[in-house]
């Protein structure tokens, strides 16, 4: 489609675009620095109108540059919803410095945009750029906390990992280039098709797109950087880069290796059997996880290794290629978003009162803050995969595409041990909450923005529980790729 | 052999011989000298491919603008003039053979897969097509860039200013 048609299925792109320039703007006039936060926030309102009215046609746009398709509308919602919370609760963060909102905002809307980019890509050069605009936005809200030391390192491991990353990956697109002479994933994989002979030219392209690819969800072997950049990262940044960008790296996944290195539906490009890498590496990467995760005592750096695990069990359904799976991941999504932000809420509120991560200052929130322990609780039942929560639902659905397919019945086994593991740390943090006595009895304090936030976290995880028939029908029609 | 394929070994000989200098020098001055000299290298690969204004933005932009501020950076920074940057991998060998069995493995990838053939350059004005692309097949990614490019200028100003109040 051409360069102008395209622009109306690329409102909500448009207008995220005329937010962050009004932002830049308002923050340059005296006296309006103030208004920024609500500018931002109806912004991303507008966004959200404009996402509902886009179309759900699945077509290439930009002379084929990136796509607009109902599956890229999907993770886009979960990017306004997660980028909506971010700002909403920074403002409740006492690490925060609130002169340096406006940048925090701005910084914040240009990784969304880079994130709706990366979930429409199709094109190596829409990949690569994509990632990078994430990337590079990202290293600098790492580094927000310019006193302190642990935000500085944080920021500059993200940089030093990332270029590197981004370098394998560049060398794999420049592997694809040379094989098939295009950028266009449709192009590649019918070029790769007549590769049969050569299976290991392709095998290398596949690992070194991995690299860069894996280190943005953070899997094993490339998720060294997460616990420290999640450790130093301004926790809300920190709330953000466990959720929306580990979305982006999953949809990009799927459409990279569904577009490129799969020729039908179900069957991989030139007998490459890429599907028990990828398997086998999601059975490291939420077994490491969750094995690292046992001894934190940090609750940013634990929830740094209980999302490689959840990276982990997302990646278990993608070598099954099939439209069940992806939707299986689609559903996971959705429960993992809330209730991961709403774990980091509280974790924010803790450090408010206390200027600890430490799990220890959670001790006796069950007697000094019943209802908030009680939230803690269904959310943390969530993230293990227990009933009556969303986060059962989503793992029922994972574990349901794969027995089904009987070639990668391992893997759900493994899948269901590495939940019983998670089971353990995530009910140390529960146990602490009630067995422990609080060291001191001071009444717990939590701001207004945070304590409403967590609620309205919970309301989705508890409803998806119960009554999931609508995210299932959402997923459904959600479900078509360009 | 022919005048140009003489010309193109000393080339790509210069560019190779001038990377290893950059990366195996303990120098940071005398790397970053080097890396003029892999640049301008690089420029010349392209004149070769006929991408003059390629080139020309080539020596312009890199040899130009960032080696000239890589240099200054590293004269202006107190003591990183003289001290010497030495990279030590602990399990040297394992590393070392590692990485040789890794550069095997490509070579031997690489030269036996039957690579996409382009069509052979030929020299045209390569500036109005290089326009013309921009602002029709690859547009999106051209905007992108100016919004990437905007992320940067901003954090780098935030990172750099001095903390206020």
């Amino acid at each position: 489609m051409t360069n102008l048609s395209s622009l109306s299925f690329y409102l909500p792109e448009l207008f995220l675009i005329g937010i962050i320039l009004l932002s830049i703007i308002i923050e340059l006039i005296p006296g309006c620095r103030k208004y920024n936060y609500f500018v931002v926030l109806a912004g991303l309102i507008s966004v959200a109108i404009m996402l509902s009215w886009s179309s759900t046609e699945s077509v290439s746009i930009f002379m084929g540059m990136s796509v607009s398709d109902p599956f890229a509308i999907f993770f886009k919602w979960i990017f306004v919803i997660a980028t909506f919370y971010i700002v909403l609760i920074s403002r409740a963060d006492n690490s925060l410095d609130k002169r340096l909102s406006g940048e925090f905002n701005i910084l914040l809307l240009i990784v969304m945009f880079g994130l709706f980019l990366m979930v429409t890509a199709n094109n190596l050069i829409m990949v690569y750029l994509s990632i990078e605009m994430v990337s590079i936005a990202s290293y600098i809200l790492a580094g927000m906390l310019k006193n302190d030391l642990k935000s500085n390192e944080a920021s500059l491991k993200y940089v030093i990992f990332g270029a590197f990353a981004s370098g394998l990956m560049l060398y794999g697109f420049s592997w694809l280039y040379g094989l098939s002479g295009s950028t266009d994933l449709h192009e590649i994989s019918a070029a790769l098709s007549g590769h049969m002979d050569q299976p290991f030219v392709i095998y290398m392209a596949i690992l070194l797109v991995l690299v860069g690819i894996g280190y943005k969800i953070s899997m094993v072997p490339f998720h060294y950087w997460t616990p420290d950049v999640y450790e130093g990262a301004p926790t809300p940044v920190t709330a953000y880069l466990s959720v929306a960008p580990k979305a982006a790296g999953i949809a990009l996944l799927i459409r990279f290796f569904s577009s490129t290195f799969t020729t039908d539906i179900s069957t991989t490009v030139s007998n490459i059997d890429w599907t028990t890498l990828v398997a086998v590496l999601s059975a490291i990467t939420m077994t490491v996880g969750n094995l690292l995760a046992l001894q934190q005592t940090n609750i940013k750096r634990l929830l740094a290794f209980s999302s490689i695990a959840h990276a982990g069990y997302m990646l278990m359904v993608i070598p099954v290629i099939s439209v069940d799976a992806r939707a299986a991941v689609m559903i996971y999504a959705v429960p993992y978003l809330f209730m991961n932000l709403g774990l980091f809420f509280m974790a924010i509120a803790i450090h408010n009162q206390t200027s600890s991560f430490e799990i220890s200052k959670w001790k006796g929130l069950g007697s000094r803050a019943p209802l908030m322990a009680g939230i803690m609780v269904v959310l943390l039942l969530s993230l293990t995969g227990l009933p009556p929560t969303g986060g059962f639902i989503g793992k029922v659905y994972l574990f349901s595409v794969l027995i089904k397919f009987q070639q990668f019945f391992w893997l759900a086994v493994i899948g269901v041990i590495n939940s019983v593991i998670s089971l353990f740390y995530y009910f140390r943090i529960v146990k602490t909450m009630y067995f422990s006595s609080a060291d001191d009895e001071t009444v717990f304090k939590i701001h207004p923005l945070l304590y409403w936030s967590i609620i309205s976290c919970v309301v989705p995880v508890l409803l998806l529980g119960i009554y999931w028939s609508p995210l299932i029908n959402f997923v459904q029609h959600s479900i078509s790729m360009f | 052999m022919s005048m140009s394929e003489l010309v193109f070994i000393f080339i790509a000989a210069l560019t190779i011989s001038s990377a290893f200098w950059v990366v195996f020098s303990n120098n940071l001055i005398y790397s970053a000298v080097a890396l003029l000299f892999t640049l301008f290298g690089v420029a010349g690969l392209y004149v070769f491919l006929f991408a003059d204004f390629i080139a020309a933005t080539q020596v312009m932009v890199y040899v130009g603008g960032i080696l000239v501020l890589i240099i200054f950076g590293v004269m202006l920074t107190n003591q990183i003039s003289e001290s010497t940057v030495t990279q030590t991998n602990r399990p040297r060998l394992l590393a070392g053979v590692i990485a040789f069995i890794i550069f095997l493995m490509v070579a031997y990838i690489s030269l036996t897969t039957q690579w996409h053939e382009g069509t052979v350059q030929t020299a045209e004005k390569t500036t109005t097509v290089i326009g013309d692309m921009i602002l029709n097949e690859y547009l999106l990614p051209f905007e992108a860039v100016s919004l990437v490019l905007l992320a940067a200028l901003l954090g780098s100003a935030l990172l750099s200013r001095k903390q206020h109040g």
